[in-house]
């Protein structure tokens, strides 16, 4: 190798670096993760298709490769009965640690209690399962939705025409409303004069198709709170339809990478997004199952914070889809959440 | 008197209820509102045209919903990844949709396998293959694939206007292309069935399959020809739905499915026909577009929209099945 004077500019980041980096070489890690490739941990999971899952399950593979464990993927597509077999599969198998990755309390209670019982460590993501052994990774929805109300206030003051969608019975729609609920009761000036939402599938048809007639049925809606991409996608279409583009704003939940090019067409209704990054949150159920695994102790839930996302800094950043906004948003990127000094940082 | 009601009933209920809705629904009897009820069926009414045909023949097709989502990934695929432009993309669609009811009508007719068996394996069959080119990932501009590459096509805009743009109709920008295409194959499956020979030899293998046949009838050929007819609606069913969410969304297309059979069936009861024909199942999906507008802007929520659907459906059935009965 030739030494040149990026080498030697290389090698000065190496050394300021060196100090932060240092915690991260494997001979100092606790046990037993001095001797990673021994240690197996299971991803059991409930929900798998779409978007959000691919990239919770990226997340999870990529701090179990930077921790060096093996990891083991049960997928149980949505079947319950199938899903908790899987479980004490998991038990046979000898894992160290399990990630139970959404399902229903009903069916993973005595499950989990059963791999707990076996000397397993167990975290758990979007499903409770009723142990104190086994902490909550959450991604925070009240934190979701308060975000983007928040932003609906200071773009449109305290007083506004809202419609907003809602399909009830679905866990984190409805933590979702819960803060929705507490924004109209602070905030009187906030009138709701239309409800709606389906999830029939295409979601975002179905909801343009609604939307449609509840924008024609009351004008003079400012805002429509959409508290998930899809809900917002198919409200999008319908304003656009309508030609109302620049008299409604839409504030949401969730990102991906079609939200981003939505969001910034141009004069896109679409103008902010609360998200957490499912990658990032698959990096942190892996990384508190990691800290129980060394002995240490995550806490009975692990909150991930989200991040909102506007049209404006989509635009100011020329940010095209969900890499370059990790790229360009670090605090969407990574969440100083289950980072104990010896973790390994998936992202460096 | 029996008579009128069959023939006439469904007709009569359906103006109620336009006369119901324009005046406990604001913003109801309004040209624009009138055009959002086309644009809100044109997708299921296609999908419904095309499932008509197959019940024309006697058989049936669960395909139709995962061949028009697979239709929408297909476009998508072919402009967002392999940067074709929207001519090669509707061609693709189209292709894939007259291939899979080529399959499924070979299958049926040659290897004897039941209509419903069939087209429900080949319906799984979509749903999974769909997913296979993305590893199960929505297609978008800009989307990171398998490989870790970017893709940099983007949706053309002439495709787009497919689902888009709206032509001027005494009003400017009034009528939308996806209501003209509904339109346009409505009268075209309607005069195909009713007027032409072809239309009417389907009907007679779907009447008395064993007399079609000794009377000469290629029954095979007929029947293959419906399925291909019902997969190319359903292509250009799912066309419409990709460029107007402008991106291939992953979905099993089942409520499509769900949505126009119920308008198909609805059609059996309209103007007494008792069995399937291309104006009646206009006239389906059409009344639940108007109901499902309606309850909409009266801010009814999703699952009495359900409730109603339904309730429409057997009303329509016990016209078809009791009342024609009774009168013959």
């Amino acid at each position: 190798m030739s030494i040149t004077r990026r080498t030697f500019s290389a090698l000065g980041l190496a050394a300021a670096t060196g100090i932060f980096a240092l915690p991260a070489l494997a001979q100092d890690r606790p046990a037993p993760f001095d001797n990673a490739a021994d240690v197996q941990i299971a991803l059991v999971r409930y929900l798998s298709t779409g978007d959000f899952f691919q990239a919770y399950l990226a997340g999870v593979e990529s701090q179990a490769k930077a921790l060096g464990v093996d990891l083991r993927v049960l997928d149980s597509r949505q079947d319950a009965a199938l899903q908790a077999d899987m479980v004490d599969q998991a038990i046979a198998l000898g894992v160290d640690g399990i990630i139970i990755q959404h399902g229903l309390t009903e069916s993973m209670k005595e499950a989990a209690q059963r791999a707990v019982d076996a000397g397993i460590k167990v975290v758990a993501f979007d499903v409770n399962v009723e142990n104190e052994a086994i902490p909550q990774i959450e991604q925070s929805d009240r934190d979701l939705a308060r975000l983007a109300l928040e932003q609906a206030i200071e773009d449109n003051g305290e007083a506004w025409k809202a419609a907003y969608v809602y399909v009830a019975g679905i866990a984190p729609l409805d933590r979702r409303d819960e803060t929705w609920r507490e924004f109209k009761e602070r905030y009187s000036g906030i009138e709701e004069v239309a409800m709606f939402g389906t999830l029939d599938n295409p979601i975002a048809n179905s909801v343009a198709n609604q939307a449609r007639s509840v924008l024609t049925a009351n004008p003079g809606i400012q805002v429509v709170f959409a508290p998930y991409d899809e809900f917002a996608k198919g409200v999008k279409i319908a304003v656009d339809e309508a030609g109302l583009s620049s008299d409604i704003k839409i504030y949401s939940a969730d990102i991906s990478t079609a939200d981003i090019s939505a969001m910034r067409e141009p004069g896109s209704a679409w103008v902010a997004t609360a998200a957490t990054n499912p990658a990032v949150v698959g990096q942190v159920s892996v990384r508190a199952l990691a800290m129980m695994l060394a002995g240490e102790e995550p806490g009975a839930s692990v909150i991930v914070p989200p991040t909102l996302i506007t049209q404006a800094e989509l635009n100011d950043s020329d940010i095209k889809n969900m890499e370059e906004l990790s790229a360009k948003m670090p605090q969407f990127n990574h969440a100083d959440v289950a980072m104990p000094a010896w973790m390994p940082n998936p992202n460096e | 008197m029996a008579d009128t009601v069959i023939r006439y009933g469904f007709l009569a209920l359906l103006a109620a209820l336009i006369v119901f809705f324009a005046f406990a629904a604001p913003g109801f009897a309004s040209p624009q509102s009138a055009v959002f009820i086309f644009q809100s069926v044109a997708i299921t009414g296609i999908l419904a045209l095309g499932v008509t045909a197959t019940l024309v023949v006697g058989g049936f097709d669960l395909s139709i919903g995962s061949v028009a989502t697979s239709a929408m990934m297909a476009a998508a695929y072919a402009m967002v990844v392999l940067e074709q432009n929207a001519l090669v993309a509707v061609l693709f669609c189209l292709a894939i949709g007259a291939l899979v009811g080529l399959v499924n009508g070979i299958i049926i007719v040659y290897m004897r396998v039941p209509d419903l068996l069939a087209t429900l394996g080949m319906m799984f069959l979509l749903v999974g293959l769909q997913r296979i080119p993305t590893e199960g990932r929505s297609i978008a501009t800009g989307m990171t694939m398998p490989d870790g590459s970017t893709a940099t096509g983007t949706f053309s805009p002439n495709f787009l206007a497919l689902g888009r743009h709206r032509l001027d109709f005494f009003i400017d920008n009034l009528l939308p292309v996806s209501v003209v295409v509904l339109l346009v194959l409505a009268v075209l499956i309607w005069f195909f069935l009713e007027f032409t020979r072809f239309g009417r030899m389907m009907y007679a293998v779907g009447s008395n399959e064993k007399a079609a046949e000794l009377a000469g009838t290629p029954v095979k050929a007929y029947k293959i020809w419906a399925y291909v007819i019902s997969g190319v609606f359903a292509s250009i069913g799912g066309i419409l739905l990709a460029a107007r969410l402008g991106r291939g969304d992953i979905a099993s297309g089942n409520n499509l499915l769900l949505d126009s059979v119920a308008a198909a069936l609805i059609g059996f009861a309209v103007l007494g026909a008792a069995k399937p024909n291309a104006f009646g199942t206009a006239i389906g999906a059409l009344f639940v577009g108007v109901l499902l507008q309606g309850l909409t802007m009266m801010n009814a929520p999703y699952y009495t929209q359900d409730f109603v659907k339904g309730a429409v459906l057997v009303v329509a059935l016990v016209f078809t099945f009791a009342l024609s009965n009774r009168a013959r």
